[in-house]
């Protein structure tokens, strides 16, 4: 991936034991819906040691526009651009916001942030997950699914 | 006599309102797994497209008139389109109202389920829940074509011709 100023970063330094990465846009309402949700786990899990992996795969959503969004929303955290939407294929992520839980190299959880875009949320799946992994367990649920946008890959006309 | 052409040009609108009012549905029917079986095996025998769209997907509501227009062309062959709206409860209004102006023909429907996960799984186990989604089924109730994301319209076409 590269960071909005235009510099490669290996996902080597990004990574950590357990690693959230998320799939987002920038214009895409549901994923603009779970901004503040993103923040805010970030801030619950982050000084528990969890590496969080912001990523913008759109093909039309240029690191100026995404470094723009970032500061708007006062994210806490990076957003880093995938040209080409390579990660995205190797995760064979499809929809935003999605995020994906690794640990010790795998995928062990990949869905939902959570179980309500706006109605009163009765499942907390990526929270559920990354408590399971942090106590050694497995998430309950290794796999979730929501409504979300596409994401606009260049191999698309 | 200058009254005249203004009533006219009055009844000529309230009659092209009308019309648009009645291509489009008067009502969106709630929507679940069961309801996706029962309209599929009630529709057996004609080649259908589900189209699972949202008013807050910008793609979707660029695809939504091309649909219409093909399900307009090839109605008649014994194809149809049923729209199934992915929006919450509170942004039902703005779903029904942009199916009647773009005339969708019914049946149309809305989402209600306890979870979005089962219901997306129930459609397609290979679905992300990505929209805009199409579903083509055979005359036979078979799945024959399944797009997610922006899919040209000449794609779509080409498709449901094979089929009918």
């Amino acid at each position: 991936v590269k960071s909005v100023e235009g510099e490669e970063v290996p996902y080597s330094e990004l990574a950590g034991d357990v690693t959230v990465i998320t799939f987002v846009a920038t214009k895409c309402p549901i994923s603009n819906d779970y901004n503040e949700r993103m923040k805010s786990i970030y801030a619950d899990y982050h000084p528990k040691s969890v590496k969080f992996v912001f990523i913008n795969s759109n093909k039309a959503e240029l690191a100026p526009e995404v470094k723009e969004h970032m500061a708007s929303h006062g994210f806490q955290f990076a957003v880093y651009k995938d040209d080409g939407n390579v990660v995205a294929d190797l995760f064979g992520a499809s929809v935003t916001p999605e995020s994906y839980v690794v640990k010790g190299g795998k995928i062990v959880y990949h869905g939902r942030i959570d179980d309500a875009r706006k109605g009163p949320v009765t499942e907390h799946s990526l929270r559920n997950a990354l408590d399971a992994t942090l106590a050694g367990k497995a998430p309950a649920k290794a796999q979730t699914k929501a409504f979300g946008c596409t994401i606009k890959r260049v191999s698309e006309s | 006599l200058r009254t005249l052409p203004i009533l006219a040009a009055v009844f000529a609108l309230a009659a092209s309102t009308s019309l648009a009012r009645a291509a489009g549905p008067d009502s969106l029917v709630p929507f679940n797994e069961q309801e996706h079986r029962e309209v599929l095996a009630g529709k057996k025998g004609q080649v259908v497209l589900f189209n699972f769209w949202a008013t807050w997907c910008a793609p979707c509501r660029v695809e939504m008139p091309h649909l219409v227009e093909l399900a307009g062309k090839h109605g008649s062959k014994g194809f149809r389109l049923v729209t199934v709206s992915a929006d919450e409860a509170e942004d039902k209004d703005a779903a029904l109202n942009l199916l009647r102006e773009h005339g969708v023909p019914g049946p149309a429907f809305i989402k209600s389920v306890a979870d979005d996960d089962a219901f997306i799984n129930a459609i397609h186990e290979n679905w992300s829940g990505a929209l805009p989604a199409l579903f083509l089924y055979d005359r036979e109730g078979k799945l024959a074509e399944m797009w997610v994301g922006e899919t040209s319209t000449a794609v779509i076409q080409a498709a449901i011709e094979k089929l009918l």
